[in-house]
């Protein structure tokens, strides 16, 4: 039997030669009875005349009706087309549901401020948008000619000297002061009229250049206003700018500093690990932190801290390192002056100064350092002992402390010559 | 020419300069006295006096003439510069400007009991000779020709030595024109024993 046939004697109820017509499904699907139609609510709620006349009289106790003299208060205060919508509002809702149902609104999304929503609010409220819709006519605009662009620009020129002198353009003798003003408002306006789109295009309906120009067709909301108060002002905040740190905050002060210059301080935190302190309750537990700082530029720090917090210990070693920054003298501004060798507990750092193009050829933690410092040329040994610490703090006073050929010449009492400089006349930096 | 004194000698300054001693002093010998005047000539030590097992007078309290004469004296000097130099008399000579005072020194007869006292240095406290290390040792000389010694004020090794590579790092040598600093050598083109190295 193919599989394509039909397994029609299956389903035979006769035999026939006809083909059977289809009949009405009349298998039930489950076993579940149906469900009832749904009982029809009422229009309205069947409450006894007694109980409507209760509920009336709170309705209209709690939300009387406008008597004429309030109406016309109103009408004093609204426009017609809001007095209207006022009218609609109060015709839709019941005032029985208002009262059974009402309740002040304690969701988070109620409005935060009371308003009798009659003014457009710059700061809380959206500003009113138009849409195409709103321009009646043909919508149809092309580019000015160069006539055209003359009149427009010479137009909105005057428009806007208007604004500068609302009260009209002063008459007589200008002093000098007067007259720079009002070269400057001619050269603004000029300006302001060659950018604006009303110059630039043209339409036999003048509705539609308008509305090129008109901020309420403008896909962008317009500028929040400024709040010219003292308050706002010290608490203004730009929405780029993170949160004050009062450690940063005093270590500015410190400094002597401002945040830019903050920025361009190179911090990288070198050692961690957890320490403990055993007292007689037990093992306290916190975190070191030692971390270097540099500007790239002949300045070197570093600077410990240790919290029970981790995040708090790291704040705390890289404001110490910011702040124990001090001076790296530095030959041709890339390497040292001379070797150096420095000694910290068991911990010898030997540094070797080397020609240009040589690199930093150093172990890591002094890599690290000599980067921050702005050294470009190194090599250096630390035969003995080497504990993190020790080599940054070795290598830090190894660098801060070194000897300066003028200090030596001073010492003397003999003039020492910088012969590479003299050698390539002062072409070496 | 003994290297074992050298390098007593050479503890014995680095040891001093470490106490902050102003005056100090060391066993004399010909070796002993060319070198500490060449450390003087290159600004090492202050000064280099020969005397007893007791200081010397400081300068300072060595006497001198008072400030209005030597004003005085400065005042003439810079109209009349020659008068700097002794004037040949059928007498003698004689010294326009008066006679000078000489501080004289004790230096015993016996040699053995002579020293060498030395003025030691200071800068923005630190003193200026901080290190001095043998080079040469008594049981290994050293000596360098002036190839060698080129390379190694130009802070490259030769011959074993190291470079002269701290800021300032001075090497002594012994050649046959006396005690001599390493840059003079080179610049004369002599070679010579190793003595130290000061920096």
């Amino acid at each position: 039997m193919s599989v394509c046939r039909p397994a029609r004697c299956l389903f035979l109820r006769t035999t026939s030669t006809t083909l059977p017509k289809p009949t009405p499904p009349n298998r039930n699907f489950s076993t579940s009875t149906p469900r009832t139609a749904r009982r029809r609510r009422p229009h309205y709620p069947s409450i006894k005349a007694s109980d409507l006349k209760i509920l009336n009289e709170a309705a209209s106790v709690q939300f009387p009706t406008y008597n004429p003299t309030e109406s016309s208060l109103a009408a004093k205060k609204y426009t017609p087309a809001q007095l209207a919508a006022i009218k609609a509002a109060e015709t839709v809702i019941d005032p029985r549901d208002l009262y059974t149902q009402g309740q002040d609104r304690s969701d988070p999304w109620l409005l935060p401020y009371e308003s009798d929503l009659r003014n457009m609010d710059p700061v809380k409220d959206h500003a009113p948008k138009k849409s195409i819709e709103d321009i009646k006519g043909r919508k149809e605009f092309r580019r000015t000619n160069r006539v055209e662009r003359d009149e427009a620009i010479a137009r909105v020129t005057t428009e806007n000297m208007a604004k500068f002198y609302p009260d009209g353009v002063p008459t007589g003798e200008k002093t000098s002061e007067q007259h720079q003003l009002w070269e400057e408002a001619i050269v603004a306006s000029m300006t302001q009229a060659a950018l604006d789109p009303r110059t630039t295009y043209w339409s036999k309906d003048p509705k539609v250049v308008e509305a090129l120009a008109d901020p309420e067709h403008s896909a962008l909301l317009p500028d929040l206003p400024r709040i010219e108060n003292r308050m706002a002002k010290m608490t203004r905040r730009l929405s780029t700018e993170e949160e004050e740190d009062p450690r940063q905050k005093r270590l500015l002060l410190y400094m002597n500093w401002d945040k830019q210059q903050l920025k361009g301080v190179r911090v990288k935190t070198l050692v961690v690990h957890g320490v403990t302190n055993q007292t007689r309750m037990g093992k306290i537990r916190s975190m070191y932190y030692l971390t270097i700082a540099g500007n790239g530029d002949g300045l070197l720090g570093v600077g410990e801290g240790k919290s029970v917090e981790p995040e708090e210990g790291r704040k705390q070693s890289v404001m110490a390192a910011i702040r124990n920054m001090r001076p790296v003298p530095r030959y041709e501004n890339r390497t040292t002056f001379g070797d150096l060798e420095k000694k910290v507990g068991a911990t010898v750092v030997r540094l070797y100064s080397r020609p240009p193009g040589f690199g930093l050829r150093v172990q890591h933690l002094i890599f690290e350092l000599a980067r921050a410092a702005g050294l470009q040329d190194l090599s250096a040994r630390t035969p003995r002992s080497r504990n993190k610490m020790n080599v940054i703090k070795a290598t830090w006073e190894a660098l801060c402390n070194q000897k300066l050929p003028d200090e030596i010449s001073r010492a003397r009492g003999k003039k020492l010559v910088d012969v590479r400089r003299v050698y390539y006349g002062g072409s070496v930096h | 020419m003994s290297l074992v004194n050298l390098a007593h000698v050479c503890s014995h300054m680095q040891n001093a300069s470490k106490a902050r001693l102003g005056l100090t002093s060391v066993p004399v010998s010909k070796l002993h006295v060319k070198l500490m005047l060449g450390l003087q000539r290159e600004g090492f030590i202050s000064s280099v006096t020969l005397g007893s097992s007791s200081p010397p007078k400081p300068f300072l309290l060595q006497s001198t003439h008072d400030p209005e004469k030597l004003e005085i004296m400065a005042k003439k000097l810079e109209a009349e510069p020659w008068l700097s130099y002794p004037v040949e008399t059928p007498t003698g000579k004689k010294e326009p400007l008066g006679p000078e005072i000489v501080h004289t020194v004790n230096v015993p007869e016996n040699p053995a009991r002579r020293r060498l006292w030395l003025g030691m240095k200071y800068w923005n406290n630190e003193p200026v000779l901080k290190h001095m290390k043998l080079i040469s040792k008594p049981t290994r000389r050293i000596w360098l020709t002036s190839e060698d010694l080129a390379k190694i004020t130009r802070t490259r090794e030769s011959s074993y030595v190291k470079g002269l590579t701290h800021p300032g790092e001075c090497m002594f040598l012994t050649t046959d024109r006396g005690i001599l600093e390493a840059r003079d050598c080179v610049e004369r083109k002599i070679g010579g024993m190793a003595l130290c190295r000061v920096w």
